[in-house]
């Protein structure tokens, strides 16, 4: 082979980890060859012709402009598409860089169809020594804070949510790293081909990185490499072969990445063997803080009642209509610190409506109400809720269903831990302790709803009950003060309801405030200092368990007329 | 005057090959990259049916869009269906797609070679009208109308019949679809050919229009279904006509006013300014997120 393949391999790899940064992510833009066009061109049109100050090499000044201008150009391309996504963010992002590409191509200073002539500096050493700083960032990057919440967001962006990610914030990220590797790849295209165009950078050419990040395996940070390689030398196996006739190649090429996608659902890099997280376990750096760092936590604990526990939680007036139907209607309600809370009533009584609007999920249509000191206003932030230290399971599990259970639950530790990526980019050791620290929290959780010896089993491969009970983990690994659990014990049978109630009663008296949703109004009664009941959006009763256990309206809305058998839905 | 007639016959190819693949994306929720092949396809099987075989266009036609729906049968049996069942099928599908759509172009090229293919000269009368200062040729009306009536024959299909009643149940739930006794694989095999159809049927007419084909005469056209789709409306029959339509015209209108070489940069403004203004387009309806 010559040293051209190489080369090529070489940068065709940084391309396809433009597209490897915003597919862990799980966003499917195509933006990035935009990016590389604009970054390439104002490359070569501004570095200087001398070194710069006399030292710099050309070829250094042009990597900085093209990835400070692909990153910007990201940037501004992520911006209106933030409410875009899947197919829809792919189209857009396409439309952005076919723009791209044609506004270049009727500039005259680009040298428009003509193109521009570009002094070959790229050597492969060079191309070799980008390629694998690429590589180190991605593989720095995959088990950080950082590239966790790009996981969570790219199995489930409310569940990300959930655990205080902000996913806006992410996904501009993403992008943006998407962007400056894409304007590496322009400048390095440029300064090896000796000529570009703006048809250099077209649909085609977007398709091929994507198709060679997608091949070598969007998951894994070798993936993007393996792509390149293969893609290169199937036309050199070709040729050692002699199968040269004109249609064979692209034929074989295509039915080689339509074997791939079907055969190798994670790509190539799904045969190299990895470790999942959590099949050993690794000794914590030190003890395992008890409460979260008191910073975060800081908000304003409200009102205090008159038995002097504060108010997490108070809410006046909250309504939410859907069209006509009233799902919630006039609800007061409040939770003070140390309190069990149960809310019951009948199916659609607007139980999981009014726990959306807690968590920021839903917006009420009237309504006062703040939960840990943040506003509950018309446009409720789910994240900043979680934040404050608002803790969350849903009714239908929201796991991330193809992260283990421990990286589940290291997600979910989001909101106590610091940002660790770029302190594990020149490998501080505060950065290893901060990790260590996370993991020590997410195996205690694990231990403490009894899954610690399932740590490593892919969430989706868990049985039913084991879901829930990781669900309740990972919301308590973000050390919750007021943690939502909605139907927890929901098509469990008795002996694992009753385990939860136990879990319940343990946390609670671990001073965790709990607010439970909940159709076993046994586990209810059991487990709670107090219920509210609702039918029909309203508020109907509300008290300690006993007292609604008698309560009239209660027994008619919901037990049922027949008092002598306790129901266990 | 005369640039909108021009406008509409060529949106009227857009339309056309833009109801295929809102077809699927509507009852199926997958994106055919593949769309844009089965479109040369068309092309060359027409040609290769009026040319080599001596049929006359009108009979040709027909057959295209009988070829494109096995082929659409194909792209859905080796590229969507192995991976159905995959959290990651929408993605896998677009790429898979892909793939196949690679192939048929590189079978195209081992069929009839690499270099432009052309309708014998006398395949379709030369017939022009002059209204007013507005000159119309026989072929761009046939375009017109037969996208026009493809559509509203799609339209009749899939909101007046038992066949179309069990696609929109498909694109609802097809689980439950199942469960109440649609044949789903069957119901899917079908939107494919139909999409594929008419994206063969659109190929052809283009290929009488500009009497040529080209292998890669599908990947311009891929670019404008998808600013069709979005404009009009992911999913809906009506708004891939009128989509069509805009998209033809605003081009047109470019070309004439501003120049020729800005005519994609108007298309994709189009496309990015109602994304970003409109995700649903101007037809479709806004899917709700669910907690």
């Amino acid at each position: 082979m010559e040293e051209t393949t190489f080369l090529l391999m070489a940068i065709n790899g940084v391309l396809a980890y433009s597209f490897y940064a915003v597919l862990v992510a799980g966003q499917l833009s195509l933006a990035q060859i935009g990016c590389a066009a604009v970054a390439a061109f104002t490359a070569v049109r501004f570095t200087p012709d001398d070194p710069l100050l006399g030292f710099i090499p050309r070829l250094l000044v042009a990597i900085a402009i093209g990835m400070v201008v692909g990153a910007v150009v990201a940037l501004l391309i992520g911006l209106p598409v933030m409410r875009l996504r899947g197919v829809f963010l792919a189209i857009a992002t396409l439309g952005f860089a076919e723009m791209a590409r044609i506004t270049l191509n009727n500039m005259s200073w680009t040298g428009g169809a003509l193109g521009t002539r570009v002094e070959k500096l790229v050597t492969l050493p060079i191309a070799v020594v980008v390629l694998a700083l690429v590589a180190y960032w991605f593989a720095r990057q995959r088990r950080s804070r950082l590239g966790r919440a790009l996981d969570a967001i790219r199995e489930d962006e409310l569940a990300a949510q959930a655990m205080g990610i902000d996913v806006a914030r992410y996904r501009l990220v993403s992008y943006v790293t998407a962007g400056a590797v894409a304007g590496l790849y322009g400048v390095m295209y440029a300064y090896f081909t000796r000529f570009i165009e703006p048809n250099n950078f077209n649909f085609p050419a977007a398709v091929d990185g994507l198709v060679k990040a997608v091949v070598g395996g969007s998951v894994v940070f070798v993936g993007p490499v393996l792509g390149a390689v293969f893609f290169e030398l199937i036309p050199e196996a070709q040729r050692a072969i002699g199968l040269e006739a004109g249609w064979i190649r692209p034929f074989l090429a295509g039915a080689l990445l339509l074997g791939v996608i079907v055969f190798l659902p994670g790509g190539f890099a799904s045969l190299i063997p990895s470790r999942r997280m959590g099949r050993v376990r690794q000794p914590a750096a030190g003890p395992i803080p008890a409460s979260p760092p008191s910073t975060l936590a800081a908000a304003d604990p409200g009102p205090v009642d008159a038995d002097g526990a504060p108010e997490l939680l108070r809410l006046r007036g909250w309504s939410k209509d859907y069209g006509g139907v009233h799902a919630v209607r006039d609800v007061d309600l409040e939770i003070r610190a140390g309190e069990v809370l149960g809310l019951i009533g009948p199916n659609g009584a607007g139980k999981t409506t009014l726990v959306n609007m807690i968590s920021g999920f839903v917006a009420p249509s009237s309504g006062t109400g703040s939960v840990l000191g943040v506003a509950l206003g018309t446009r409720p932030r789910a994240d900043r809720i979680a934040r404050a230290g608002v803790g969350r399971t849903f009714q239908h599990s929201k796991l991330f269903s193809r992260l283990s259970a421990l990286e589940n639950v290291l997600v979910g530790a989001h909101r106590v831990s610091r940002p660790t990526f770029l302190r594990r980019l020149v490998w501080l050791p505060s950065a290893d302790r901060d990790e260590r620290d996370a993991l020590g929290r997410a195996w205690a959780q694990l231990d403490r709803v009894g899954l610690g010896d399932r740590a490593d089993v892919r969430a989706s491969g868990l049985a039913y009950g084991d879901q829930r009970r990781l669900e309740i983990a990972r919301a308590l690994a973000g050390d919750p003060q007021l943690l939502i659990l909605d139907e927890p014990a929901a098509g469990m049978n008795h002996v694992e309801a009753a385990a939860v109630g136990e879990l319940i009663t343990s946390l609670a008296a671990d001073g965790v405030t709990i607010l439970l949703i909940e159709h076993n109004v046994r586990l209810v009664l059991r487990t709670c200092t107090r219920i509210v009941v609702l039918n029909f959006g309203q508020v109907i009763a509300e008290g300690p368990p006993d007292e609604i256990a008698s309560n009239d309206a209660v027994i008619e809305a919901y037990l049922g007329a027949d008092t002598t058998t306790a129901p266990s839905a | 005057m005369q640039q909108v007639v021009n406008g509409i016959s060529i949106g009227a190819i857009y339309a056309l090959f833009a109801l295929g693949f809102t077809l699927v994306f509507s009852v199926l929720d997958r994106l055919n990259l593949a769309h844009a092949a089965v479109y040369a396809a068309g092309a060359y099987i027409g040609i290769e049916l009026v040319g080599d075989a001596g049929l006359p266009i009108w009979a040709g036609i027909p057959l295209v869009f009988v070829a494109g729906g096995v082929l659409g049968v194909v792209i859905e049996r080796i590229a969507f269906a192995p991976i159905k069942s995959r959290p990651d099928a929408h993605f896998g599908g677009l790429i898979a797609s892909i793939a196949v759509g690679a192939m048929m172009i590189a079978l195209l090229q081992q069929r009839y070679g690499p270099q432009t293919k052309r309708f014998p000269p006398d395949t379709f009368p030369n017939h022009r009208y002059e209204i007013g200062s507005v000159a119309v040729s026989l072929l761009q009306l046939v375009i017109i109308g037969v996208s026009l009536l493809l559509t509203l024959a799609l339209w009749w299909l899939v909101n007046r019949t038992g066949l179309g009643r069990a696609m929109r149940a498909v694109a609802e739930d097809p689980h439950a679809a199942r469960i109440v006794g649609i044949h789903v694989d069957v119901i899917t095999a079908t939107t494919f050919a139909l999409s594929s159809g008419l994206g063969a049927v659109a190929g052809v007419l283009f290929a009488l229009d500009v009497n040529s084909a080209l292998l890669d005469m599908g990947y311009n056209i891929e670019l404008k279904g998808l600013a069709v789709i979005i404009v009009g409306g992911m999913g809906s029959i009506p708004g891939a006509l009128l989509g069509g339509m805009i998209v033809g015209l605003a081009e047109v209108l470019t070309i004439a006013h501003i120049g020729s070489t800005w005519r994609d940069v108007v298309t994709f403004g189009l496309l990015v300014g109602i994304l970003v203004l409109r995700p649903q387009g101007l037809f479709g309806t806004r899917r709700a997120r669910q907690v």
